[in-house]
């Protein structure tokens, strides 16, 4: 088992509390009291440290456990290039921003902006793996330049809007727009889904390298990966043909 | 020393150092995987003339592969880094790719040194190839009539053995035979070893150079050639009426050793007079497989 460090949430967030500020990428490497010095924002209230918000036992550890209700803690994973965040519980807005490397686990749901660009940014993660075990808000993996998003719940609307490589695979119901403005990357679709009108059919198939992601993630990461998922065939469109058009998104047949 | 009344010569095979890749080829079903792994290992029995050395090592379950579909682990060896990757550029791209269903793999992820192959074989997609990162690995994707070809960026090799062997010394050309295939049996699906040669078994051992034609690199080992018995400098007894070889690469010592201990103790049957070994006299290749520590090995394990 993989040793980690645990931060619990001493009591219920009552406002949001931004969290990018934490220095994420070295977090494993710190001891706890290190950890604790770590400065988040609270709104209407100013900076705190990580130490008044969690308890944290453990460190230093390759794995960084957060434990609570965070659906208010933006920013988890800000800076992520290795090492492993898993979040029991829900997480808040831009998860893994401007992550390169890692993996970051929500046994929960995550926010809107997931793995996303920063605000006035163009690129997303460029690299690392996200996991979520539930659903994710709009705008997941919005100009993701690398790396691997999978939603096993459904994803909100503008899921790998103006994407440029990298994988966002979702098991439920994906929302309006997925990929739009994309260039290249692929987004898997297993639950319901509407193309863009600026994606064409291009074929039914089984996309092979698919074959390897879906093994990949049932073997490494307990995704539950079903044999007909792995065998099946998928719809796929190219797209956005307003952009370079080397994107696409393979839909599942049931 | 005999094994079940066969004796086993005091002699070693001497075997060289090559550089080898382990390729991992999948398909919609074990038939189409193994159908490109016998083109890709064809015309590979020895590097004299081929170039390269190659064989499959044994069939993949799909619990094995990267893609959860049956497939095939191939070796294939070579003289040289350089070597190799050329290697298997020509016959990943020509027999590999070309073939209904199949994907390709590195097969020895964990290798330090790597040589680049699918990001050479990505030209064929003339610009309409993408590429994909998963579990930090790069394969290729190359669009082809069928849909695509998922093949992985750079293969892992390292250090491996070429021209491990033993002579099965037999009264006739049938017994020889028999004890050959024995012999071959027994190796399939050790783990880390290919037997190159058709069927794994060789007629035609050879020596180094030529008597007769000047820069000649290899040339028949007629000391262990019945009809020559009496017109050379014959390594062969009375009773001997016909000589096989089987030829073992490997990925390392310990996969060589046990393969050429298993082979030898099932070719050890009716008609076989003794077991020997080709060498060149310890001169040319480091790797020395001394054929009664290796048996002993066995009765000590059994």
């Amino acid at each position: 088992m993989t040793p980690e460090a645990t931060l619990t949430l001493r009591a219920p967030l009552r406002q949001r509390v931004d969290a990018s500020t934490v220095a994420w990428a070295t977090l494993t490497g710190l001891m706890a009291t290190e950890i604790g010095a770590q400065k988040a924002w609270v709104e209407g209230e100013g900076s705190a440290r990580l130490g008044d918000l969690f308890d944290i036992r453990g460190a230093p550890a390759p794995r960084i456990r957060l434990v609570g209700d965070l659906a208010l803690l933006d920013g988890i994973g800000t800076g992520l290039a290795a090492g492993e965040i898993v979040v029991e519980g829900d997480a808040g807005w831009h998860l893994g921003r401007g992550m390169s490397g890692g993996l970051i686990e929500v046994r929960g749901n995550v926010g809107p902006h997931a793995g996303a660009a920063e605000p006035g940014a163009k690129r997303g993660i460029t690299g690392g793996e996200i996991i979520v075990r539930g659903s994710a808000g709009r705008q997941l993996g919005a100009g993701l330049r690398r790396g691997l998003i999978v939603v096993e719940g459904d994803a909100d609307a503008g899921a790998g809007r103006a994407m440029l490589a990298g994988s966002i695979v979702v098991f439920g119901r994906i929302g309006p727009d997925p990929g739009l403005w994309s260039k290249r990357g692929s987004i898997v679709a297993f639950g319901a889904l509407t193309p863009p009108t600026s994606y064409r059919y291009a074929c039914t198939y089984r996309p092979p390298h698919l074959s390897v992601t879906l093994t990949y993630l049932k073997a490494r990461r307990g995704v539950p990966i079903t044999p007909e998922r792995l065998t099946g065939l998928y719809r796929r469109y190219s797209g956005d043909l307003a952009e370079l058009g080397a994107g696409e998104i393979l839909a599942w047949i049931p | 020393m005999r094994v079940r009344g066969v004796a086993i010569e005091d002699t070693f095979a001497e075997a060289f150092t090559m550089r080898v890749a382990r390729v991992i080829i999948t398909a919609g079903s074990l038939r189409w995987a193994r159908e490109a792994a016998l083109k890709m290992t064809g015309f590979a029995t020895s590097v004299i003339g081929c170039k390269c050395e190659a064989g499959i090592e044994r069939a993949l379950t799909e619990a094995e592969t990267p893609d959860g579909r049956p497939g095939i682990s191939v070796l294939l060896l070579t003289l040289s880094k350089d070597d190799l990757s050329q290697r298997l550029i020509e016959r990943i791209g020509q027999t590999v790719l070309t073939c209904p269903t199949t994907s390709c793999f590195d097969g020895l992820p964990e290798a330090a040194e790597r040589v680049r192959v699918g990001s050479a074989l990505r030209l064929f997609g003339d610009g309409f190839q993408g590429s994909k990162v998963i579990g930090g690995r790069r394969f290729w994707r190359i669009p082809v009539m069928e849909g695509e070809f998922l093949v992985e960026e750079k293969f892992g090799l390292q250090k491996g053995i070429g021209g491990g062997n033993f002579l099965i010394l037999a009264s006739t050309a049938d017994a020889a035979l028999a004890a050959a295939e024995a012999g071959v049996n027994a190796i399939a699906g050790v783990p880390g070893v290919i037997l190159p040669f058709p069927g794994g078994v060789v007629r035609s051992g050879s020596k180094v150079g030529s008597r007769r034609v000047k820069g000649m690199i290899a040339s028949t080992n007629d000391a262990f050639c019945p009809t020559l018995r009496v017109v050379t400098t014959t390594a062969l007894p009375e009773t001997v009426n016909s000589v096989l070889e089987i030829v073992v690469d490997g990925t390392d010592v310990d996969a060589v050793s046990r393969a050429l201990r298993l082979g030898i103790e099932a070719a050890c049957g009716d008609g076989v007079v003794a077991i020997s070994a080709g060498n060149f006299g310890g001169k040319l290749g480091p790797h020395h497989f001394y054929l009664r520590r290796i048996m002993s090995a066995e009765a000590m394990a059994s």
